[in-house]
């Protein structure tokens, strides 16, 4: 079994069916194309997604769902291609893709999330994109404690 | 932020070298044509505000101080009916 070096937790083993491709990286890192998705029981629902490239770098995220469970998907024509989504059809979350926001931790008080432009992943073909969009209708820095108070579900991974 | 009303088939220019023309414009939105040199970025600014977010979201301090800003949101998210009074 390969063995991954991790940012956060040392040396992992890992099945090459749990590795993520991005085959045109995420925008100021287009040369990161393999990512472990990890889950720990202890910081869930976080996702930590982890470079296969460089161990230094893991990108923390939540399921947009968690941050906002009213959240709407909207993945642009060209993003629905380069993940061989159905273009027409209404996508199924948690089922057919899966939607995580990045979290950034630039401010003093707060941590921020990304519902700009979400990660969607194919779950049958494991393939991601960061799909930006376009619609003026989220936040690139939503503010998570001003979220706090809202109820959300469980959702898998 | 300098304010202008143009028509379809209209453009402005930006300095000497930048031409904008608005090709169509509906409900949807506006189609932009941009003639510009070569070596002049031209980008969504969601691109860049997504490559830069990256950035930072790839800064991202140890675990500890990050749980610790999560912490309100991740009790409210695991917790939600079971102890509303701690969550601060």
């Amino acid at each position: 079994m390969p063995v991954a070096q991790t940012k956060y937790f040392g040396c992992l083993d890992y099945s090459p069916e749990s590795v993520f491709d991005f085959p045109a990286g995420l925008p100021a890192f287009e040369n990161q194309d393999q990512f472990l998705f990890l889950e720990a029981q202890q910081y869930a629902p976080l996702v930590f997604l982890q470079s296969l490239r460089t161990p230094g770098l893991c990108f923390l995220a939540l399921p947009v769902q968690v941050i906002d469970p009213n959240y709407e998907l909207a993945v642009s024509e060209e993003d629905r291609r380069a993940l061989a989504l159905d273009p027409a059809r209404q996508l199924v979350q948690g089922v057919e893709v899966l939607a995580l926001a990045l979290l950034s931790f630039g401010g003093e008080t707060s941590a921020s999330a990304n519902l700009m432009a979400p990660i969607i992943v194919n779950l049958a073909t494991r393939r991601a994109l960061q799909a930006i969009r376009w619609d003026a209708r989220y936040s690139h820095q939503q503010a998570i404690p001003a979220l706090a108070a809202r109820r959300t579900e469980d959702r898998a991974c | 932020m300098l304010v202008l009303r143009r028509r379809v088939g209209e453009s402005l220019l930006i300095g000497d070298e930048i031409e904008i023309e608005i090709l169509d414009a509906n409900q949807q939105g506006a189609k932009i044509g941009i003639r510009a040199p070569r070596e002049t970025l031209v980008l969504r600014k969601e691109l860049k505000l997504t490559a830069q977010q990256n950035t930072t979201a790839a800064e991202a301090p140890p675990l500890a101080d990050c749980e610790h800003k999560l912490k309100n949101f991740r009790r409210t998210a695991q917790e939600p009916s079971l102890r509303p009074d701690k969550q601060n």
